[in-house]
């Protein structure tokens, strides 16, 4: 029989055809092929986190084969020594296990640590970005509330996973979660003996947890990831404003090759600074804190990073406790003072941010839908409000190591509570106040260099014995010497290498690509050509 | 689908992709231009082939992926071969995950910055621009998609039967509830029932109505002299399983004040913890009632208890008031004295409820 | 260092005296010297006036002897005559045992460089004879708890024993000196010291006599085969175990985690992503 010829360059087009003419995927595919996206490092902080979820799904998926989610008391007996024979829940039990007694389980366990640290992190980043240059506009407005979200369901979901090992620490910190749900008026004994099916701590907590944490959060956090993802996709990346760029236009590199390149060789950076850090830097040694029984504690008792402003709007909280009866019906109630910081204050930082885009639209009047970002110095009472947010959410985040500073640094504990209790108020005002000085600055020498030029660095002395600083203006002047340059919200040049002067600029990210140029500057001769039609002013 | 009826210009005659003459880029570009983006500048970092820089920065490329293969193969390695097995102190074995880690490291930046500097460097720049067609969208489309929506509406014909809607209405809330029900039904714990959130371990009905005694964790009794004056001791209830998680509200602190202190003790106490004090020795709920951490930094010189979660601080010698920080009310004495066997007992459980406040807590 | 106070010159008198531990006087402060001139008066004075100790402490041994001699130079300013102790500067000695001054001697946290909320651990001023010497003194002086001869640790062999002293710092310790043996804050300015410089005889000491704000663990409480137990647990697990996953980050939980997870892993990406999107 004779063999038939394959002809191997064919292969591609044949299969290709052959899928066309089931899917009709021609025309979809280009355009999505096709897509443009702009191009700044600010856009890909998002990106971090994206991937930090997907090496999070990688490490979970190989711990939920070792992990057993389960209270019953068994006696230890593998390979860390210093812990043989001790009681403890088969939950402990069986991470000291994954961590010790499989081969590699250590580094799974931390690099998911690492990455769930990662994740968060770079949600808040990313969530500055957009802030601060307003990218939260119309019609952007869903995806920044589906981003809260996010946040909001990654710090669940690293809640619940950093209470899952059952080690003491994180056993004090479901605790202090469980005296949180205490404390909700009218319903928060119900809603806790509900979660842990009776006292604290009961029996099926980690299950519940367990489920939450690798199936029911997961889930939700992918979904949504979806649609932030697709929402991105559907309403087009904003862009910075420049030469060419317009509220309807997206100036930057197609989807398809570089830039999808890029970003797998950034998700390979991720993986990688992730698994440098799963390796070198330990993470929750759960084999320390020994297991979790009501009467161990530590000093220095904190959650993950993301949590701590909670524990230190708890810390910083003052005493005071809302007691009455309601007309003799009952014994008396109770609203405990651990209910204020950490039930009414992460309610209203989830509905403050949520209502902004509507809230700055009303105030300022501006109903319009916007693809062009702002700089942060020209809306300074956003960049300001921004700084304010930060500072006192720094503030909340010291206070809640400051235990930690108090003995590492010799500071009275009281001291270092009553140095947050002023500074959360005192911060937070002063940042607003300091922040917009500074945006006032920015704008107001970008408009100067927009007006008179750039600073050349070249001091003249004029007949009468003056001296005068020569200004490179950066278009035609009037007579009386000044540029009429409108500001187009992007960067101003303000060195005369930037504008060409010192040709060839100095190119590289480090280290210098090629040799910067004979300096071609001589004392008093502007580096301009002589032929060019700008011509130096005086002023 | 071609996006051109949003009306961008398209005025530019369509270039006949069949024509031979073509390029595969300009065919690529015309490709693009149906899809509303314009290429408007694009540039090979090296348009002569295998100069001096171009070849360097393959070599350089290259090298990334060779450094990956390395870095893996070590990885495998030390996988395989590394003493993995924990053991106490300073050994080999210590140095398996952070191997582990560096190599998959460098694995994994060899590969990344080897992609990177591909597409960075290697591959032409472009310029592209594409139309956004934001806004609404065309009046006549919303019109139809509108006018098509109110018609399921009117299909269903509520407007004409409007009975027929409030019973289905009226139908599906406790459908809408049938379904929500199992869930929370499943869930809710009365935690009125038994009191559970009022009682502790140290209730004498957990131990058949006899007082329960103070011991270790292991279970042995204590006897007053097993206390040093300006010592503290963990204590639990003497029942089955009272040292452990099961009662977790009854782990206690028995402290053994100076006689000074003691006197100031006994003659400062509120009412309510009148007679709790067994001669020097008094015992408080270590169960701080601010978040229900483990309050048992125990300053044996100023008296003061301190708990680490969120540091408020109680006087012992005043009733466990606190003194600084978020709590409000003071730790819970347990009222102790010694039986008949020299061991101390709890003459009852607590007064009030243990740990952190809740609403029905007066 | 100015030395041409009083102070000072009385300092390097004594210095002169007694045998070359020059890197250690240097750091003292200028109160130090204050003290010392002091206590070299209060020296002067009881060898001027004879026969007020003679009585008092009628039998010690030659031990003890030195250690009183030690004593009266540095220790008596604030303790007083006989180690009765001065009203609003140093408690009184008696009974707190030798196990009390070899903890506190031989931590340097005795004598004291100045008031403070609490006296931090700083090189020793005696050497270990000196240091037996003045225990051997406050021992016989009035008797109290002492650090048993022999070893310290629990013995080899026993697997569990580590574990059992493991458990026992969990319910004992932690809470204070925190689960790594780091140490913690305590109220207004006290804390609870890290373990990490502590020998084993100071460990003992430390539970025996509870110093400073430290409760008092009597042997009835621990026993001492319990209290080797922690120490063993202290020393073999905690200090001398190397950290499995990699850098400890100085084992001070979640604060420094979250520290590395921006200074590093943040940093790191955030400077990858300007090189990706440079134009370079």
């Amino acid at each position: 029989m004779k063999r038939r010829k394959v002809d191997v360059n064919a292969v591609p087009g044949k299969v290709a055809g052959g899928l066309d003419e089931r899917f009709q995927a021609a025309t979809p595919l280009r355009s999505i092929l096709n897509k443009v996206f702009p191009d700044h490092w600010s856009f890909l902080l998002g990106e971090i986190a994206l991937f930090s979820f997907i090496v999070l799904i990688l490490t979970g998926t190989f711990l939920t084969f070792f992990y057993t989610p389960s209270l019953t008391t068994v006696t230890y007996d593998g390979s860390y020594a210093p812990l043989r024979g001790v009681h403890m829940s088969e939950a402990y039990a069986s991470s000291l296990n994954l961590s010790f007694d499989v081969r590699g389980g250590l580094i799974m366990r931390q690099m998911h640590h690492w990455a769930a640290l990662t994740f968060v992190a770079a949600i808040v980043v990313h969530m500055f970005r957009i802030f601060f240059t307003g990218a939260f506009r119309k019609p952007r407005e869903t995806n920044w509330i589906i981003g809260l979200t996010l946040f909001w369901l990654g710090f669940l979901n690293g809640f619940t996973g950093y209470s899952l090992p059952d080690d003491a620490l994180s056993g004090t910190g479901l605790r202090i979660a469980s005296a949180i749900m205490l404390s909700i008026p009218v319903i928060g004994s119900w809603v806790t003996t509900s979660i842990f099916n009776g006292e604290f701590p009961g029996h099926v907590i980690m299950s519940r947890f367990y489920i939450a944490h690798v199936f029911l959060i997961p889930l939700a956090l992918l979904a949504l990831i979806s649609v932030h993802l697709g929402l991105v996709f559907k309403q087009k990346h904003t862009q910075w404003p420049g030469p060419g760029r317009t509220e309807h236009n997206v100036v930057g590199e197609r989807f398809v090759p570089r830039y999808t390149i890029k970003q797998g060789g950034f998700f390979m950076i991720v993986f990688g600074v992730i698994a440098l850090m799963g390796g070198l830097f330990q993470i929750n040694p759960i084999w320390l804190f020994g297991p979790y029984e009501a009467y161990t504690v530590s000093a220095a008792s904190q959650p993950d990073w993301y949590v701590m402003f909670l524990d230190g709007s708890t810390r910083l909280f003052p005493a005071w406790e809302l007691r009455f009866d309601l007309w003799g019906w009952g014994e008396g109630y109770t609203v405990p003072p651990i209910f204020w910081p950490t039930v009414v204050l992460p309610g209203l930082l989830t509905v403050l941010p949520m209502a902004y885009p509507f809230i700055e639209a009303r105030l300022t009047k501006d109903y319009r839908s916007h693809n062009l970002l702002q700089r942060p110095r020209d809306v300074p009472a956003r960049t300001s409000l921004g700084a304010m947010a930060i500072a006192f959410w720094l503030v909340l985040t010291l206070s809640g190591g400051n235990d930690v500073i108090a003995d590492k640094f010799h500071i009275s504990l009281n001291a270092m509570t009553w140095a947050g209790r002023i500074g959360l108020l005192l911060a937070p005002p002063l940042a607003y106040y300091i922040t917009y000085r500074i945006c006032l600055g920015l704008q107001q020498h970008d408009r100067e260099v927009l007006a008179h030029g750039v600073e050349t660095g070249i001091i003249r002395r004029l007949p009468d014995g003056r001296f005068i600083e020569v200004h490179q203006p950066l278009a035609p002047v009037d007579d009386e010497g000044h540029g009429h340059l409108e500001y187009a919200g992007w960067v101003v040049p303000k060195k005369m290498n930037r504008l060409g002067a010192l040709a060839p600029a100095i190119r590289g990210f480090f280290f210098p690509i090629e040799k910067p140029a004979e300096a071609p500057v001589s004392p008093g001769h502007p580096p301009v050509e002589p032929k060019s039609k700008r011509e130096e002013i005086t002023k | 689908m071609t996006t051109d009826t949003h009306g961008h210009d398209v005025d530019r005659d369509e270039v006949d992709i069949d024509d031979p003459r073509l390029s595969r880029f300009e065919i690529v570009r015309e490709g693009a231009r149906r899809d509303g983006i314009e290429i408007v500048h694009y540039e090979d970092p090296f348009p002569i082939p295998g100069t001096k820089a171009e070849r360097r920065t393959v070599r350089t490329v290259a090298l990334l992926f060779l450094i990956t293969g390395v870095a893996a193969t070590a990885f495998m390695l030390i996988y395989i071969l590394w003493p993995w097995r924990y053991e106490l102190g300073a050994n080999s074995s210590k140095l398996y995950t952070p191997l582990l880690g560096l190599t998959l490291g460098i694995a994994l930046f060899g590969i990344g910055f080897g992609i990177l500097s591909w597409g960075k460097k290697l591959m032409p720049r472009e310029i592209a621009i594409q139309d956004r067609h934001d806004g609404p969208s065309d009046r006549q489309e919303r019109k139809l998609t509108g006018e098509t929506l109110a018609y399921m509406v009117d299909d269903l014909g509520i407007k004409r039967r409007k009975w027929l809607g409030l019973a289905a209405l009226a139908g599906l809330a406790p459908v809408g509830l049938v379904a929500a029900a199992p869930l929370i039904g499943g869930l809710i714990k009365d935690p009125t029932k038994e009191r559970i959130l009022f009682r502790t371990g140290w209730d004498p009905a957990e131990n058949g109505g006899k007082l329960v005694r103070l011991t270790r964790e292991d279970g042995t009794p204590i006897r007053p002299e097993d206390v040093s004056v300006g010592g503290q001791m963990t204590v639990f209830p003497g029942i089955p399983d009272g040292a452990t998680n099961e009662h977790a509200d009854s782990p206690t602190l028995l402290i053994h004040l100076r006689t000074k202190d003691a006197e100031k003790t006994r003659a400062d106490a509120k009412p309510i913890n009148v007679g709790a004090q067994w001669g020097n020795f008094v015992a408080f709920s270590k169960i701080c009632t601010h978040a229900g951490c483990p309050a048992s930094l125990y300053e044996q010189q100023t008296n003061r208890l301190l708990c680490p979660c969120h540091q408020s601080q109680f006087l012992i010698t005043d009733n466990a008031r606190p003194i600084f920080g978020p709590a409000t009310r003071s730790l819970p004495q347990l009222p102790i004295t010694v039986d008949e066997e020299g061991f101390f007992v709890a003459t009852a459980d607590y007064k009030v409820a243990v740990g952190p406040a809740f609403w029905e807590r007066p | 260092m100015t030395s041409d106070t009083p102070g000072g010159l009385m300092a390097r008198l004594r210095r002169r005296r007694s045998q070359p531990r020059g890197r250690v006087r240097r750091r003292l402060g200028t109160v130090v010297r204050l003290t010392l001139a002091l206590t070299l008066a209060g020296g002067v004075y009881a060898v001027f006036a004879p026969g007020l100790s003679a009585d008092d402490t009628p039998q010690l041994s030659t031990a003890a002897e030195e250690g009183k001699a030690l004593f009266d130079q540095s220790c008596i300013s604030c303790h007083g005559r006989n180690a009765q102790g001065v009203p609003d500067r140093g408690p009184s000695l008696i009974g707190v045992g030798a196990a009390a001054v070899e903890f506190q001697v031989s931590t340097g946290r005795m004598p004291m460089a100045r008031q403070e909320a609490q006296a931090p651990r700083k090189p020793a001023m005696f050497d270990d004879d000196q240091t037996r010497q003045l225990a051997q003194y406050i021992q016989e002086l009035g008797g109290g708890p002492q650090v048993p001869e022999g070893g310290l640790r629990a013995p080899q062999g026993d697997e569990e024993t580590i574990a059992r002293g493991g458990n026992l710092f969990r319910i004992n310790c932690s809470s204070c000196h925190a689960f790594g043996g780091g140490g913690g804050a305590l109220s207004s300015g006290k804390y609870a010291p890290s373990l990490s410089e502590a020998t084993d005889k100071q460990l003992y000491a430390a539970m025996l006599t509870g110093p400073q704000n430290m409760p008092v663990f009597g042997d009835n409480q621990l026993t001492p085969d319990q209290k080797k137990e922690i120490i063993s647990y202290v020393q073999e697990s905690l200090k001398q175990d190397r950290d499995p996953g990699g850098w400890g980050l100085g084992r001070f939980g979640p604060v420094t985690e979250g520290l590395a997870i921006f200074l590093v892993g943040i940093v790191l990406l955030v400077f990858t992503a300007l090189w990706i999107a440079g134009k370079s």
